[in-house]
């Protein structure tokens, strides 16, 4: 899901940087309201934890493993405007200090991954989990349908990314000159993998880690904090 | 002598690799960021302009010919900044390019992409050509993919990371984020301690974990468990903020010091790009 420099053209970074600009300062206005000053080493420490889940690897059907986005599950346990900041700085580090997603591509990554996956997850959580007990099994169904949602939401949004590539940008006689494949393959390649693999490993971290939170602490689930 | 299978289901190991490589790989960047070397010695906010100059360059450029000598330039800086030159490779290659190049692939073909012919080879009766447009193409991508990611590891490599990340405040990015971006790296390093002993703790009880189910359990617990010490550790932290008289405005230590030559670096830089944009655009 993290899309690496050299992928995306310069004219497409720009504009989802663009994008991305109003959404934080929303974000930082709708999280400071809610965490006020304690919300620093809060969201510090969320952001860790966010870049902390992405290290996690899923056993997977087949022997394998893969590894979970977790933005969902920041949402729900911080808020998505919250989990928007907190995903935000773990993928501004892993851009800036381990070479993971690119530095030019950080407004599409932050796009996918800090806005579209964290909010999509989060309505479809709250949707299915409206008016249910913090300790009820609907929330744990609704927290694995809205890990599912956002992940596949977001991988959709990447291929549509990738698939513009070609028709935008290429040479007169057609050439690519970033990314190759056009819509009719870069989305199904992005979304397929999604809904059946990486969106089912999303499932099983954020709808397992919720039933154990709701054992350990059932608090959390006692309202959203942004 | 242990059985394949379970070493091949065995995610904890798996897992605890992943964490433990983290952890080294930011500990051995600050070990090169300390060497006295040519990029080392440059102040991190002219450093950073100038390869976000590079990478803008990079990607911005349609010629591989172009964006090769900008990757002969990135190795040429590598070498006088002291990084081994074999572990440059090693780190800038062989994963994203790597993988980027497999992606790629399918377009050297002329069924993907048609045009002139290169090469046609024939195997198993089916008859494969590689033509120009596929070829240049990939090239070019590969190459561009290679320059970005080789750029990147580079100033990584050479800056102090609490340096790079407090160079974010030049690009006007306020000061309450910088502050949670360098809050979020300190710890990591913690987050990754605490998750590789929890699950050093479960493989002390369990041993290697064969099965899926029980793996996945053992994950989502590991998740929770971090989770309820991030609220508790939230609050640790603000009480210590406060005991250091933390007033709900961040302050940042500003320790750049610009010298003659860094004003040089980056004419340089300029010159490097401009020169690259001017024969990749208008020759």
């Amino acid at each position: 899901m993290h899309i690496p420099d050299g992928y995306l053209s310069p004219a497409t970074c720009g504009i989802f940087g663009a994008v991305m600009i109003p959404i934080w300062t929303v974000a930082s206005k709708a999280v400071k309201k809610t965490l006020n000053v304690r919300q620093v080493p809060f969201l510090a420490i969320g952001a860790a934890f966010s870049f902390v889940i992405m290290m996690f690897n899923v056993p997977i059907p087949g022997g394998s493993t893969g590894h979970a986005v977790g933005g969902v599950l920041v949402a729900i346990l911080i808020g998505p405007w919250a989990a928007c900041i907190a995903v935000t700085v773990a993928l501004v580090i892993q851009a800036l200090l381990f070479g993971d997603g690119g530095i030019t591509a950080i407004g599409a990554n932050c796009f996918n991954m800090a806005f579209v996956l964290p909010f999509a997850g989060y309505y479809v959580y709250t949707l299915i989990s409206s008016g249910s007990p913090s300790g009820s099994g609907r929330r744990v169904i609704a927290a694995g349908a809205g890990a599912y949602a956002g992940i596949c939401v977001a991988a959709l949004c990447a291929g549509i990314e990738f698939g513009l590539q070609p028709l935008l940008y290429h040479t007169a006689n057609g050439q690519a000159l970033y990314c190759p494949y056009g819509l009719n393959v870069a989305v199904p390649a992005m979304v397929v993998g999604h809904l059946l693999v990486f969106g089912w490993v999303e499932v099983i971290v954020t709808a397992l880690a919720v039933k154990y939170l709701q054992k350990q602490d059932a608090v959390f689930f006692e309202g959203g904090r942004s | 002598m242990s059985n394949p299978l379970h070493k091949r289901r065995d995610f904890i190991e798996r897992s605890m690799l992943s964490a433990l490589s983290f952890i080294k790989e930011a500990t051995l960047s600050e070990e090169y960021a300390n060497r006295k070397g040519f990029l080392q010695s440059l102040d991190p906010r002219f450093k950073t302009i100038s390869f976000l100059a590079f990478l803008v360059t990079a990607v911005s450029l349609k010629s591989a010919a172009l964006i090769g000598t900008l990757y002969g330039f990135c190795l040429i800086l590598a070498f006088f900044s002291k990084i081994p030159i074999r572990k440059f490779f090693a780190r800038t290659l062989l994963f994203i390019p790597l993988f980027s190049l497999c992606i790629v692939l399918p377009t050297l073909f002329g069924i993907v992409t048609p045009g002139e012919p290169v090469w046609s080879f024939h195997v198993s009766g089916i008859n494969g050509i590689i033509t120009r447009p596929g070829l240049d193409g990939a090239v070019l991508f590969v190459v561009r993919i290679a320059t970005s990611v080789s750029l990147v590891v580079l100033l990584s490599l050479t800056t102090r990371h609490s340096e790079l990340l407090k160079v974010l405040r030049l690009f006007g990015v306020p000061q309450i984020f910088v502050l949670t971006v360098s809050m979020c790296y300190r710890y990591l390093h913690l987050f990754a301690t605490m998750v590789e002993n929890i699950f050093t703790a479960v493989k002390s009880r369990v041993g290697v974990v064969s099965q899926q189910r029980h793996g996945q359990k053992i994950v989502a617990w590991n998740i929770a468990t971090t989770w309820n010490r991030t609220t508790h550790m939230s609050e640790e932290v603000y009480m210590a903020m406060l005991s250091r008289g933390y007033t709900g405005e961040p302050r940042l230590l500003s320790e750049f010091n610009a010298t003659p030559k860094d004003w040089l670096w980056l004419l340089c830089a300029i010159i490097i790009c401009s020169g690259l944009f001017y024969k990749g655009y208008f020759l």
